[in-house]
């Protein structure tokens, strides 16, 4: 037998259901991922436009306060958490870093289906809490007093503490197992300077879940005993302090919203070469600007707490770095401009996506820089004007990126090619609709509309920005649809292509769209950050069993050959097991949760064999 | 330096996460110290020293049969760190008569901190079991690692404790 | 190799070090106007300048690191087979980042002594 019917044979996962629920293919896994997210999409953008049909008047009965109030908390917890997280890294991350740096696998295949399983559960126990009336209501960012249990009795802030405790697993998990595959697991001879920016963006982004989430994680369990256990973290009466709780929020919180983004970042940084046919402008400054963004980012937290009376010798610390944190992002806009402008660009879907991206947030970027300045953020603290920046931010330097990579990487996982045209007229529609749905907001933020309000009076002269932020979100959501909808016709009708129609610069348009189970039939040996374009060589074929080259982290030298772990049950059971852990907590069963604990570990034992 | 093997990197990032969770709770203890006036508040005793010192020795103590590398290494490791397991179990419970995680801040910052610690420890005790029932090397010495993080992490929580004798 | 060690200091001491003065800085102000913080007679302006001064010489000599190896590597191509291709681009990187993270002590060292002390914003 040949060799690629000996990798064909190999790493072929069994076909049907039980293949899907078994699965540690890094595609596979992404792609449950990819569906998953979409689902999500959904729900946080049917959140989205209810809240506005709520505002597009003064005075209006779409929907009352309580209701209003779990719209924007679940909106902002399933768009942080359960949208672009699990999009970026989830989709995108764990399809094509493997593909990216010439291995056929994640460092931790079977942790890396774990990891899915986990998000998939904590992504329904959060929504069960939806179908029991009681969903989280008290902000995405909950804080106490208010999430305490004298003022927030019902359970549904402790659906938002167990929810969040639970996805935090599946993504220090996931995060962890991207560390180790991008500095273990690159194609020999791709040494740092050879990795690609892709790359250098996702280590940006997971060392700082890693890093991040366990601030969180101690915040919400200190929540939870609080509310269920009667201890006093947050209790001034007894000694504790309700400052706490925004300090660990935002020590986690600050960090996630760079880790939105460096993701997204990164697939900026990988279409802009392939639409410009040329190297990015300083490719060393871009890399280490990725992680500097998410290395000082942990320094700003207390810029989101300015307004609470916070000494300003304290203040001042933070104020500094939020100045400076700037910088790296702002280096790379220079290099993704200057890339585009010393190119010969191809204004495809995809580069218009980009475009939009760098527009979108130069804009947000610079109603950020006004919030340094400590006086200017306390007038305009809990105001639209926050709104507008950060969905510049998020939806221009998060979503645009993800539908741009949607257009770009679609050829290679379908084998066709999208339509042109009507991906065009998408990005144009989408790209009207949410300069409309959020720039009135700056306006009506400097005019004193509060955020977090089901209803405003009528004389104020907020309803005509209200209305037109409203119609901007609905021919937002048209041009999802639109976007949408292209690439489903695509996948029935587009093109056949092979595997590189647009001569990209990375390894995983060397093999073919879609790709094989085993990726890559020759391991690569890479000699430049730009493979495919560059002569290809490689030697090691490794058709025996599941296997893959582990390398030097920092130069990519050989090492040793590994055996890849695939195709197993514990993953999927080990997820139910933890979903039925969290379940119970929530109901406050806590000795059956501990044996429920117990099996798990168990399982887990299983696993190890 | 030899190419570390995958697994010892994965117990690296285990251990990461785990160390920036006792840096937070480390940090929410300092944090609410310095908003109270009196520490212990509310009347209660400053933690003795000897018990706590003498438990922390004796967990980094553990560490050292396991470099031996034999599972004779593992069986007396586990022995000291269950008897350390049990009598720090004991203490924690005892001194439940005194004061509990629902007097104040203290205790709750106290018992979680604490007891983070002594779950790490269990874990760390169910890894020498799994490693004694499915001996292999690269086990061993990624379980090390872990032992050595949860030795180094407790010597920081007992200080941490041990600081409001100050 | 003495280029390795130098391109690996030149690259990660001055984090750390702006990482230290900001956490320990912050913590030096809650202490310092926090009720329960204790008395070491050390003023917040001593603490802050202390830090300033030791953390801004390691940067320096980070960033003198980083010039030495971006120097004797600057024939290397940024595609260059490792190490030296490798040192070269952390050394650039280390270069530009090292500029930050001095800017970034400098501006939490100086606000911090400027600013009056434990008053509300």
């Amino acid at each position: 037998m040949t060799a690629v019917g000996l990798l064909e044979r190999q790493w072929t996962e069994r076909p049907g259901l039980l293949g899907w629920l078994t699965t540690t293919d890094h595609k596979r896994i992404g792609l449950l991922y990819f569906w998953t997210t979409l689902v999500l999409f959904g729900a946080g953008g049917t959140e989205a436009l209810l809240m506005r049909t709520q505002l597009a008047q003064p005075n209006s009965h779409v929907v009352g306060p309580e209701a209003y109030d779990q719209l924007f908390s679940l909106h902002g917890i399933t768009m942080i958490f359960f949208f672009i997280i699990p999009m970026t890294t989830g989709a995108f991350g764990n399809y094509l870093i493997p593909l990216m740096i010439g291995a056929r696998d994640m460092a931790f295949p079977r942790m890396n289906a774990l990891s899915f399983w986990i998000f998939l559960g904590s992504g329904i126990f959060l929504y069960a809490s939806l179908a029991l009336g009681s969903a989280p209501d008290a902000g995405w960012f909950d804080y106490v007093p208010l999430a305490s249990r004298q003022f927030s009795p019902g359970r549904n802030i402790d659906f938002y503490c167990l929810a969040l405790i639970f996805n935090g697993v599946s993504s220090t998990l996931a995060a962890s197992n991207f560390i180790v595959t991008i500095l273990k697991l690159r194609a020999p001879g791709m040494s740092l300077n050879r990795t690609p920016l892709f790359c250098f963006a996702f280590l940006a982004a997971s060392f700082g879940l890693l890093f991040a989430l366990p601030a969180l994680t101690a915040d919400a369990v200190f929540l939870y005993l609080d509310r269920r256990v009667g201890t006093h973290f947050f209790d001034v009466a007894h000694g504790g302090s309700a400052l706490l709780w925004q300090h660990l929020f935002w020590i986690f919180g600050h960090p996630e919203v760079y880790i939105l983004i460096v993701p997204a970042f990164g697939i900026a940084t990988s279409i802009i070469p392939a639409f410009t046919q040329h190297r990015v402008v300083a490719f060393p400054l871009v890399a280490i600007a990725e992680l500097l963004v998410v290395f000082i980012g942990f320094g700003v937290w207390a810029h989101h707490m300015f307004a609470t009376g916070l000494p300003t010798v304290t203040l001042i610390f933070f104020a500094a770095a939020s100045a400076l944190v700037v910088i790296p992002s702002t280096i790379q806009v220079f290099a993704w401009c200057l890339t585009i402008l010393s190119g010969t660009a191809r204004f495809r879907t995809p580069l218009l996506f980009i475009v939009g991206f760098i527009l979108f947030f130069v804009v947000g970027g610079l109603t950020g820089i006004m919030f340094v300045a400590i006086p200017f953020d306390q007038q305009m603290t809990d105001t639209y004007f926050v709104i507008a920046h950060f969905h510049y931010i998020i939806f221009g330097a998060a979503v645009f990126p993800i539908f741009g990579g949607m257009y770009y990487w679609f050829p290679k996982l379908t084998g066709r090619m999208y339509f042109e045209l009507p991906g065009q007229i998408s990005f144009w529609i989408i790209f009207a609709g949410t300069n409309l749905l959020f720039f009135p907001m700056h306006v009506v933020g400097l005019d004193g509309m509060p955020r977090r309000v089901y209803t405003y009076p009528g004389g104020l002269g907020w309803g005509t920005y209200n209305l037109i932020e409203t119609v901007g979100g609905y021919i937002t959501l048209a041009g999802i649809l639109l976007l949408f909808g292209n690439l489903v016709v695509s996948y029935v009708r587009g093109e056949r292509v092979g595997r590189d129609p647009w001569h990209g610069p990375t390894l995983e348009w060397t093999i073919p769209s879609p790709p094989p189970e085993y990726n890559f039939a020759v391991i690569p040996h890479v000699t430049s950050a730009y493979p495919n374009w560059e002569p290809l060589a490689g030697d090691l074929v490794l058709d025996e069993g599941h296997q893959q080259p582990i390398t030097t982290a920092a130069d990519g030298e050989l090492a040793e050959i590994a055996q890849m772990p695939h195709e197993s049950p514990w993953p999927v059971l080990l997820g139910l097991g933890l979903a039925l852990v969290f379940a119970l907590l929530v109901v406050e069963k806590f000795l059956v949760a501990g044996i429920a604990l117990g099996l798990c570990a168990l399982v887990l034992a299983a696993w190890h064999r | 330096m030899s190419a570390k093997p995958v697994a010892w990197w994965g117990m690296m990032m285990l251990v990461a996460a785990e160390a920036t969770l006792f840096g937070t709770l480390i940090g929410t203890y300092f944090y609410l110290r310095f908003s109270t006036p009196h520490w212990p508040p509310g009347g209660i005793a400053k933690p003795g020293a000897v018990v706590p010192i003498v438990l922390a020795l004796v967990l980094v103590a553990s560490v050292f049969p396991l470099r031996l590398g034999t599972r004779a290494g593992i069986a007396l490791a586990l022995l000291m760190q269950a008897g350390y397991f049990a009598y720090a179990v004991h203490d924690f419970a005892d001194r439940l008569h005194s004061f509990t995680p629902q007097t104040n801040a203290y205790g709750s910052i106290y018992y979680v901190l604490l007891g983070a610690d002594h779950a790490h420890v269990a874990v760390g005790l169910l890894f020498d079991v799994w490693l004694l029932a499915n001996w292999r090397t690269i086990g061993l010495r990624v379980i090390t690692v872990y032992w050595i993080a949860v030795a180094v992490l407790t010597l920081a929580v007992t200080g941490t404790i041990l600081s409001a004798r100050a | 190799m003495r280029l390795e060690r130098l391109q690996w200091f030149g690259l990660v001491a001055a984090p750390l070090t702006w990482a230290a003065q900001h956490v320990v800085g912050f913590g030096a102000t809650q202490a310092e106007c926090g009720v329960g913080g204790m008395e070491w007679g050390i003023s917040n302006d001593v603490w802050q300048l202390t830090m300033l001064v030791v953390g801004g010489l390691v940067v320096v000599g980070s960033e003198v690191a980083a010039a030495v190896v971006f120097l004797r590597t600057r024939n290397v191509g940024h595609d260059d087979p490792p190490p030296d291709g490798r040192v070269h681009f952390l050394a650039t990187a280390a270069l530009v980042a090292n500029v930050l993270f001095l800017s970034a002590m400098l501006l939490d060292g100086i606000a911090s002594t400027l600013t009056s002390l434990c008053r509300g914003g």
